[in-house]
C-alpha cells in the first residue's frame, strides 16, 4: 500500500480496522432500513448510515479527510432538512389537517429581541466580514438570521428575495474563478485566494439569510 | 497498568460506541418509539466523535457536533409534527 511520508504511522496502521468498522456499521444501518416500513423511522436510520460515510472518510487520516467531512456533514444536514419537509407535506395533504410550525415550548417574545438585534447583528456581519471564508460566512449569516427573525414587520417584496438569490449566484461564481485561477496561474495565488474566500463569505451569508426569509414567510403565512 | 496515553484505546472505544449504538438503533429496546431511535444515534454519534477525536481532526468534529444537535431538533420537530397529525398511531 502507497502510503504518503507525511502520515503518521499510527494513523496508517489504523486504516484497515477503522475502514471495516465504517462498512459494519453501514451494513447494520442499511439493514435496518430495509426491515423497517414507516417513513419517520427510515429517515432516522438513514443517520446512522450518514455517520458510517464519516467513519469512512475519516479512515484517511489527512487533511484531506477534514476537507471532505465539512462538506458532507453540511450536505447530509441539508438532505435531512428537506427529506423531513416533504414527509410532512405529505402527511398534511393526505390527512387534510395541519400543524403548528413549532410543536416546542418556545417563546420568543422576549425584551432583547426588541432591543438589542440591530447592534447584534452589525457586530456578527463585522466579524464575518473581517474572517472570510466558510466560517466568516455562519457568522455573518448567523447575524442575517437574528436580524430577520427578530425584527417585527414581516412580508418581503418578492425581488429581494430573488435578489439574495442571484448575489448568492454571483458569489458561487467568483468561488469557482478563484478556485480555477490558483491551479491555472499559480502566481496570482493572492488574488485567487481573496476571490474565494470573500466569494465564499457572500455564499454562505446570503444562503443562511434566505433560510431566514423562507421562515419568516412561511410565520407571515400562519 | 493501562497507559492512558495510548491512542488505540480511544480509536478502539470510538469504534466499539459506534457500532453498538448503530444495533442499538436498528435493533434496541423501545425503538418502536421513534423518539427513544433518535436519542440511540446520539450513542453512535459520541463514538464518531471519538473517532474523529484521535485522528485530530479538530474543525470536523466542531461541526459534527454542531450539525448533530441541529439534526437531532430537526427530527425531533418531524416526529412530533407527524404525531399531532396523527400519521403514525
Amino acid at each position: 500500500m502507497l502510503v504518503p511520508e507525511f502520515v503518521p504511522a499510527i494513523f496508517a496502521s489504523w486504516y484497515i480496522p477503522v475502514i471495516y468498522a465504517g462498512i459494519l456499521v453501514a451494513f447494520i444501518g442499511l439493514i435496518g432500513i430495509a426491515i423497517e416500513k414507516r417513513d419517520i423511522h427510515i429517515l432516522i436510520l438513514t443517520d446512522i448510515v450518514g455517520l458510517a460515510m464519516l467513519i469512512v472518510v475519516a479512515a484517511v487520516g489527512t487533511d484531506l479527510a477534514e476537507a471532505l467531512i465539512l462538506p458532507g456533514l453540511v450536505v447530509e444536514l441539508a438532505e435531512i432538512m428537506a427529506i423531513s419537509e416533504i414527509l410532512i407535506s405529505r402527511e398534511m395533504r393526505k390527512s387534510d389537517k395541519s400543524t403548528s410550525l413549532f410543536p416546542l415550548p418556545l417563546v420568543l417574545d422576549m425584551e432583547i429581541m426588541k432591543t438589542a438585534p440591530n447592534f447584534l447583528a452589525l457586530v456578527l456581519l463585522a466579524f464575518g466580514a473581517f474572517l472570510t471564508g466558510f466560517t466568516g460566512g455562519a457568522v455573518a449569516g448567523a447575524g442575517i438570521l437574528l436580524y430577520i427573525i427578530s425584527r417585527k414587520s414581516r412580508g418581503l417584496p418578492i425581488a429581494v428575495i430573488e435578489g439574495i438569490g442571484g448575489i448568492s449566484g454571483i458569489a458561487w461564481c467568483i468561488w469557482i474563478i478563484g478556485f480555477v485561477l490558483l491551479f491555472i496561474a499559480p502566481e496570482l495565488w493572492l488574488l485567487s485566494l481573496f476571490m474565494a474566500a470573500c466569494g465564499l463569505v457572500l455564499k454562505v451569508s446570503s444562503k443562511l439569510g434566505l433560510i431566514g426569509t423562507m421562515m419568516r414567510e412561511e410565520f407571515k403565512r400562519e | 497498568m493501562i497507559d492512558l496515553f495510548d491512542l488505540n484505546i480511544f480509536l478502539y472505544s470510538g469504534i466499539i460506541l459506534a457500532i453498538l449504538g448503530s444495533i442499538a438503533t436498528v435493533a434496541g429496546p423501545g425503538v418502536k418509539d421513534p423518539i427513544v431511535r433518535t436519542l440511540n444515534t446520539e450513542v453512535a454519534a459520541i463514538g464518531v466523535s471519538l473517532i474523529l477525536l484521535t485522528y485530530n481532526h479538530t474543525l470536523a468534529l466542531l461541526t459534527f457536533v454542531a450539525t448533530t444537535v441541529v439534526i437531532t431538533l430537526i427530527l425531533l420537530r418531524a416526529i412530533t409534527r407527524l404525531e399531532e397529525m396523527e400519521a403514525y398511531p
